[in-house]
């Protein structure tokens, strides 16, 4: 079974300089040596255009969870995906019954708790931004699947709904993406109030991947091969090849967190996270196929 | 200990700690050198009130470091019968550790999510060290038996508790720690004043969280007396804490807030809970650390 093994260092010796240089990215590398944050006004990027990034991928997991769960989508169940001015949210793509049939009952809580969780995000976020939230982007939950499993070598076609495992898999899909998307975005904010919500938002998002890759493990080896699998893809698509860690075992340690050899989370820049959820795409693709909404797409 | 029962009976409502206000001034700085190491700023900015000293980055780190050599220790002991090494402890300043042993794993999977932790807390206070370089403190004194079974007392599991008897109790004692870790980090994020220090923060916090995650799915998934257990604990904590508890259940395996978002704990709140001692008044040691931290967040100040 191939692996994304956890490197190892060989010696600390080296210290953490260029590991955090390749955490935080080019830009934040002359920031690092002052000891300033990164300054929003040198990216050009407010903190009302990181948590309407941050909202469109809400979207799409209280999408994915909240169909999983009770067939219905967020805005049949009363959260709002109009963008703060009104204009309307766009429609999701997703097979015909999507609901999960479980037969696990702490899978399904578990399942029913995401849900929740990630609609409480998406009416977070709304509230927060207010007349600033963006709507929702038109999001697929079908063709996205099946594009990725044949990127993944998992087959022409995948649906995350036709059984437990196959949810476990379409959740892992999305949960460490989100934790290195608000890990990537931490630095960039520049509001304290602010920070901390991501930051409380980030956690949550752990917590998912956390429970998700630990029933993965439990599932089995075929299960851990296509998590495997996906994690390898996930890394390819951002261009780096090394920043996603499948869930197995390695030298008698389980890999049930997805992190690097400090054993700090990955972090993904925006542009890492866009190239993963456009599937590749250049400007939209697989999950948002005519792009994200706001300014960072 | 009576102090804390007391504490619980009363009944803590539950609330959400915001971190601090937050440090002033920006000349303290964390900076990690292009490359051949990393060093700490150790000067302090001039207070800009008569009263309390600016909290600096290398003072947060430290505090954290603090909670990663606990960590460490108790899972390098369960996993190996060992803790940290000489290095990894300080030197010879470090203080000593009482308690801790090879946990008796029977399965396989457990055995391997305890050494994948272990390896991960070990990987922490190694970052942490490193990255303090001179400025980091050496591991303080720690307890894990005569702190098991004061918390067991006090949280109404019996006289005493050995997380090192079983697998299940191991994972009783690994809730003990984890999902505090997250509260921690994430009440640090805000009192950070470098970006890189609040990156790597927010990684470790996401890894705490992950580690919290499989502990309490696997408590959920055990049931009976140790899902029961952890939530004695969990109640234990919430008093000590500040509340910003849930209980572990099927549909309750992340502890947040009711917008889904994962609690902070002051300093105060995570010694109060890591010395066993609640609110109100100066707490210097006790519990997990009978001669307190090292460095200079030590002391509760409430």
């Amino acid at each position: 079974m191939e692996m994304m093994e956890k490197e190892l260092e060989s010696a600390q010796t080296s210290g953490l300089g260029r590991r955090a240089a390749l955490l935080l990215g080019g830009a934040a590398v002359a920031s690092m040596a002052l000891g300033r944050r990164a300054s929003a006004q040198s990216s050009g990027v407010t903190d009302t255009d990181i948590l309407n990034f941050a909202l469109n991928l809400e979207y799409l997991e209280a999408q994915f969870y909240t169909l999983a769960t009770t067939g219905k989508t967020i805005d049949q169940i009363g959260i709002g995906i109009t963008s703060g001015s009104g204009a309307a949210g766009g429609t999701v793509t997703v097979k015909a019954n999507p609901m999960v049939p479980f037969s696990t009952p702490l899978l399904q809580q578990f399942a029913q708790e995401t849900a929740t969780d990630e609609q409480n995000h998406v009416s977070f976020l709304r509230t927060t931004l207010s007349t600033n939230a963006v709507a929702m982007p038109n999001i697929d939950l079908m063709n996205s699947f099946n594009a990725l499993a044949q990127a993944a070598g998992l087959g022409s076609s995948f649906d995350p709904f036709a059984s437990e495992t196959n949810f476990l898999l379409g959740a892992f899909i999305f949960e460490d993406v989100g934790v290195t998307a608000y890990h990537g975005a931490a630095g960039l904010i520049q509001n304290k109030n602010v920070l901390d919500k991501a930051a409380g938002i980030l956690a949550v998002e752990a917590y998912h991947a956390g429970s998700i890759r630990l029933r993965i493990f439990q599932a089995g080896t075929a299960a851990e091969s296509a998590a495997t699998a996906i994690a390898t893809t996930r890394a390819t698509l951002d261009g780096t090849g090394n920043d996603d860690v499948g869930v197995g075992v390695s030298n008698g340690a389980a890999t049930i967190v997805d992190a690097d050899q400090n054993a700090l989370a990955f972090s993904r820049s925006t542009t890492q996270v866009l190239r993963i959820v456009y599937g590749g795409g250049a400007s939209g693709g697989a999950f948002f196929p005519n792009g994200l909404n706001g300014t960072i797409k | 200990m009576e102090q804390l029962q007391d504490f619980i009976r009363r009944g803590l409502s539950r609330r959400k700690f915001l971190a601090g206000a937050g440090c002033s001034g920006t000349a303290a700085a964390f900076t990690l050198a292009g490359c051949g190491g990393s060093r700490i700023s150790t000067s302090t900015p001039p207070p800009t009130t008569p009263t309390t000293p600016a909290v600096t980055d290398a003072d947060i780190l430290n505090f954290a470091l603090n909670l990663e050599y606990l960590e460490a220790e108790f899972y390098l002991r369960a996993t190996t019968g060992s803790g940290l090494s000489t290095t990894d402890a300080g030197g010879a300043n470090a203080g000593i550790v009482t308690g801790g042993s090879q946990v008796p794993f029977v399965t396989p999977a457990i055995q391997q999510y305890a050494v994948e932790i272990a390896n991960d807390e070990l990987a922490h206070v190694r970052f942490l060290r490193s990255a303090l370089g001179t400025a980091a403190v050496p591991r303080p004194a720690i307890d894990l038996t005569n702190s098991f079974n004061a918390a067991a007392m006090a949280a109404g599991i019996g006289s005493t508790f050995n997380p090192f008897a079983s697998e299940d109790a191991f994972i009783v004692g690994a809730f003990t720690f984890e999902d505090v870790g997250v509260t921690a980090y994430h009440g640090a994020a805000g009192l950070l004043t470098s970006t890189a220090n609040l990156t790597a923060a927010a990684g470790i916090m996401a890894t705490e969280a992950y580690h919290a995650a499989e502990i309490r799915t696997l408590l959920a998934q055990l049931g009976g007396n140790y899902l029961t257990y952890a939530n004695q604990i969990s109640a234990l904590r919430a008093a000590a804490g500040g509340g910003n508890e849930v209980a572990v259940a099927g549909n309750a395996i992340v502890a947040a807030d009711s917008n889904s978002i994962a609690f902070d704990r002051t300093t105060n709140q995570v010694l109060n809970i890591v010395y066993l001692t609640p609110p109100p008044g100066v707490v210097k040691s006790g519990g997990f650390f009978p001669d307190g931290l090292n460095g200079t967040i030590t002391a509760t100040t409430n």
